[in-house]
């Protein structure tokens, strides 16, 4: 009895310990290697600052800063594309048709946002359809150069990218309000807007604040589209890091990981203790457990 | 309540405009592959040449073949974990533990998720190799899984698990002769999306795989060293039509559970 037990514990640990071992643990490991100490081309443990100086001093912080801007203005780009969408899908379509819609959605998602973002590089390229389309109807006489290696590319690419990933927890918080407490409210003779202020908004935020976790958390940590639609020289956090590791500045490319990974659990610690996700999941899992 | 003619054409006007803005991006790397000068989209004419020289790059069929290997190796791991994890959440006392933790790596930017990997596997004395490639791949895929296979196990009633019971089944027979037949289609829907996934990966990937190479990879260290070839449109291609073609699968599969 105690090895069927033990059988069936080894079983249910073996993903949590899956994620502590690969993810909890480097995550730890990251933040500490942020204080060691460069020696030559490799590194030594220690207790030095000399990570967060170097980064906190030099240009690095403004590309903090920007990346910070990025991500928050392509989360909001994000819900004011996302919202009405999950919004129609959730309350105002059959569940086939959402179902359809949300598996249109899905499938660009899972194509590699890379290849996607190579093909924006062209459509908005000097030589590309866009332009090629402006100088055809005559509205421009030269390529417009700001379309591409510009900040409009690189908020469009980020924007294209994440924003499919935000309908879901949007959809599903909205779908699982219980509508007698919009229809109350026009009973009650509140006008439609009003009612959706007062009453659907507040009780959607929950996926609101989720959506706005996934967007920010592509957004701000993402290394392949200021290389692909930024250009040369176009810095966000996540290629920042990337190009600290070609120089094998260890400790630095761990700082900054680590800035960018603790942003995230902080949003994410805060959405668990405003929220309860098990109430959030009920819709897709049916019931609570 | 009910919308005017006017505002539901209005409403899914603008759900084609944004489905359209996220599908067309598809579109031109397939017509670059086919054109003859393999630079710009062609209608007019259509040559194949740049898929028949993929065959005769030997660093291409080796990335290929290690694609292949980690993707049919995390479809087989990640569901099994994803199963376990779904079963801890109503067998254990600590359900929103356990899916805020299978949920974690969604969270985790890619960039700090690969770079911790290669710390670990660096201190821990572990060459990259198949299998830390491996280790992150399942970690990507398995918050999606674990939503997939979650939300078949909650569709399915324990009821008849109590049923079993009662007529002498243990637990392990219980689950394997009444509840796995009923959420196995949720399993193989977890093990093709975690494939989809495996298969569409590069930035966590290209922090782990040392000399190694997957076919993402390939095409992201292609387009650093020279840019965009003829021949990367052409692998593009054929990387979407492959991932296209899963979908299709996992929808053909899903409507034909859907009708019995």
């Amino acid at each position: 009895m105690s090895q069927v037990r033990f059988a069936r514990w080894l079983l249910f640990a073996a993903p949590i310990l899956f994620i502590c071992v690969f993810l909890l643990v480097p995550l730890a490991l990251t933040f500490t290697i942020s204080f060691w100490e460069r020696s030559g081309f490799t590194i030594k443990p220690g207790l030095s600052l000399d990570a967060y100086k170097v980064f906190f001093s030099g240009v690095r912080l403004s590309v903090l800063r920007t990346s910070l801007g990025f991500a928050a203005v392509v989360t909001v780009l994000g819900l004011l594309t996302a919202y009405p969408i999950a919004y129609f899908l959730a309350l105002r379509v059959s569940p086939r048709v959402s179902q359809t819609c949300l598996f249109l959605f899905a499938v660009p998602f899972v194509i590699n946002p890379i290849i996607r973002n190579f093909s924006l590089a062209y459509i908005l390229g000097r030589t590309g359809p866009v332009n090629s389309f402006l100088k055809e109807i005559g509205l421009i006489e030269r390529p417009v150069d700001w379309l591409l290696f510009s900040d409009f590319s690189v908020i469009l690419g980020l924007t294209l990218s994440y924003m499919p990933f935000m309908i879901y927890p949007l959809w599903l918080s909205l779908a699982g309000i219980d509508r007698r407490y919009a229809e109350a409210s026009w009973v009650l003779g509140v006008p439609p807007v009003k009612t959706f202020l007062r009453v659907t908004l507040p009780l959607s935020l929950p996926g609101v604040f989720a959506a706005s976790i996934f967007g920010f958390v592509g957004t701000f940590g993402e290394s392949s589209v200021p290389i692909i639609l930024g250009g040369l020289g176009y810095q966000l956090m996540g290629n920042t890091i990337t190009s600290t590791l070609d120089v094998l500045n260890y400790p630095l490319a761990a700082a900054m990981s680590s800035i960018v990974a603790a942003t995230m659990l902080l949003f994410l610690v805060l959405w668990y203790r405003m929220f309860d996700i098990q109430l959030f999941l009920g819709k897709i899992t049916l019931r609570r457990f | 309540m009910q919308y005017s003619r006017s505002a539901q054409v209005a409403i899914w006007a603008y759900v084609v405009v944004v489905l359209v803005l996220l599908y067309l991006p598809i579109l031109p790397p397939i017509a670059t592959s086919i054109s003859p000068t393999g630079r710009q989209p062609s209608i007019t004419s259509v040559s194949f040449k740049w898929y028949a020289q993929l065959a005769s790059n030997p660093m291409l069929i080796e990335s290929v073949k290690t694609s292949i290997k980690v993707a049919l190796m995390v479809g087989l791991v990640t569901p099994l974990l994803a199963l376990s994890a779904a079963l801890a959440v109503r067998e254990l006392k600590v359900p929103r533990l356990i899916l805020m933790l299978m949920l974690l790596p969604l969270f985790i930017p890619g960039i700090s998720l690969g770079l911790a990997n290669a710390f670990l596997f660096q201190l821990a004395d572990i060459a990259p190799s198949f299998w830390t490639i491996l280790v992150v791949h399942v970690l990507w895929a398995l918050p999606f899984a674990f939503l997939i296979v979650l939300t078949a196990i909650s569709a399915f009633d324990p009821v008849y698990l109590e049923s079993a019971y009662v007529h002498g089944a243990n637990r392990l027979q219980a689950f394997i002769t009444v509840e796995l037949p009923n959420i196995l289609p949720g399993i193989l829907g977890s093990a093709t999306f975690s494939v989809i996934l495996s298969f569409n990966e590069t930035v966590r990937t290209s922090l782990v795989q040392g000399p190694l190479n997957t076919v993402q990879t390939y095409i992201w260290s292609r387009y650093l060293q020279v840019g965009l070839s003829p021949q990367t449109y052409a692998l593009m291609s054929l990387l979407i039509l492959i991932t296209l073609i899963l979908i299709a699968g996992l929808l053909f599969f899903n409507l034909r559970k859907g009708k019995t």
